[in-house]
């Protein structure tokens, strides 16, 4: 017996095919269920990577100088309504027109960083 | 009858039902081929199974360049190779489970030997196991496997020539 012989003998098997209907629909049942796998990592993965792709845009818009949230959260607080306004412009005007040293109401206003002042100090008092 | 590639037509045409029949036809031979290789009725029928569930995707795009035995044995054997690679690490992992050599009634160093034989050729260069894969396996013709392998009959012969004989010497050890 040549050593083919030999192989084949060793690796002999009787056996009995499976039923063709049976096995075919155990085929598609698992091929189904493979499906439905794949489709729910697939759905997994995107999700991941869309959170991480929104999370990452957001946090890229952030920045490192926290005087920029402070003049942010602080902004509303800067507008003041029209009969706010006038009503501070006229105190203002009362103080300067009123106190005994001009030089001093001026630096006070400047200390409470009232606008015209400033402006005042940039351009020079006209 | 419908040929193979007539089936293959009218599933690519969406008759699922064609697909079906190209599975029954080829469910002996494929089942075959892997029951010899396992010697185990449930992993072989995983195995064919595993075969057909890629055959089922790829012949949507299957292009009719060969025959589709050709085609469905070239998967054959990669599942194969798979299938060493895989129980290569499970064997490793169950050592203990091995029986000992020399407590064997003769149906037991049958399958013993049996072992010993496959996990020979899971150790073989690929294209030797794949040649003799299908010559233990399949009891093919060299030029049959010269034509799937897409090599030439005596290349074939040349790689079963060494195959045989490292798995002589490891037997004889």
């Amino acid at each position: 017996m040549n050593i083919e012989q030999r192989f084949q003998q060793i690796s002999q098997s009787n056996f009995e095919t499976p039923d063709g209907d049976s096995f075919i629909a155990k085929l598609h049942g698992e091929r189904q269920k493979r499906h439905v796998k794949k489709m729910g990592i697939i759905n997994g993965v995107t999700a991941a990577a869309f959170v991480a792709v929104f999370g990452l845009m957001t946090t890229n818009q952030l920045t490192d100088d926290p005087a920029a949230y402070a003049s942010n959260d602080l902004k509303p607080l800067e507008i003041m309504d029209s009969e706010t306004e006038e009503y501070v412009y006229d105190l203002a005007e009362y103080l300067v027109e009123n106190s005994d040293d001009i030089w001093e109401t001026l630096a006070f206003l400047d200390n409470i960083e009232f606008e015209p002042v400033t402006t005042m100090h940039e351009g020079g008092i006209q | 009858m419908k040929t193979d590639h007539e089936l293959i037509r009218e599933f690519q045409d969406g008759n699922k039902a064609s697909f079906d029949e190209l599975v029954k036809r080829h469910l002996p031979d494929t089942y075959g081929f892997f029951i010899k290789f396992t010697a185990d009725k449930v992993e072989a029928e995983d195995l064919v199974q595993d075969v057909f569930i890629k055959m089922f995707k790829a012949l949507k795009k299957f292009r009719f360049e060969s025959e589709f035995k050709t085609y469905l044995f070239r998967a054959n054997v990669n599942m194969s190779n798979t299938y060493l690679r895989r129980n290569k690490w499970r064997n490793l992992l169950h050592l203990d489970q091995a029986p000992e050599q020399g407590y064997m009634d003769t149906s037991y160093e049958d399958e013993w030997r049996k072992k010993e034989l496959w996990d020979g050729v899971a150790k073989l260069p690929s294209r030797q196991r794949m040649v003799v894969t299908m010559r233990i396996a399949q009891e093919m013709p060299y030029k049959e496997i010269s034509h799937i392998m897409g090599i030439s009959e005596n290349s074939a012969k040349v790689n079963y020539h060494h195959a045989v004989k490292a798995l002589k010497e490891k037997l004889q050890n």
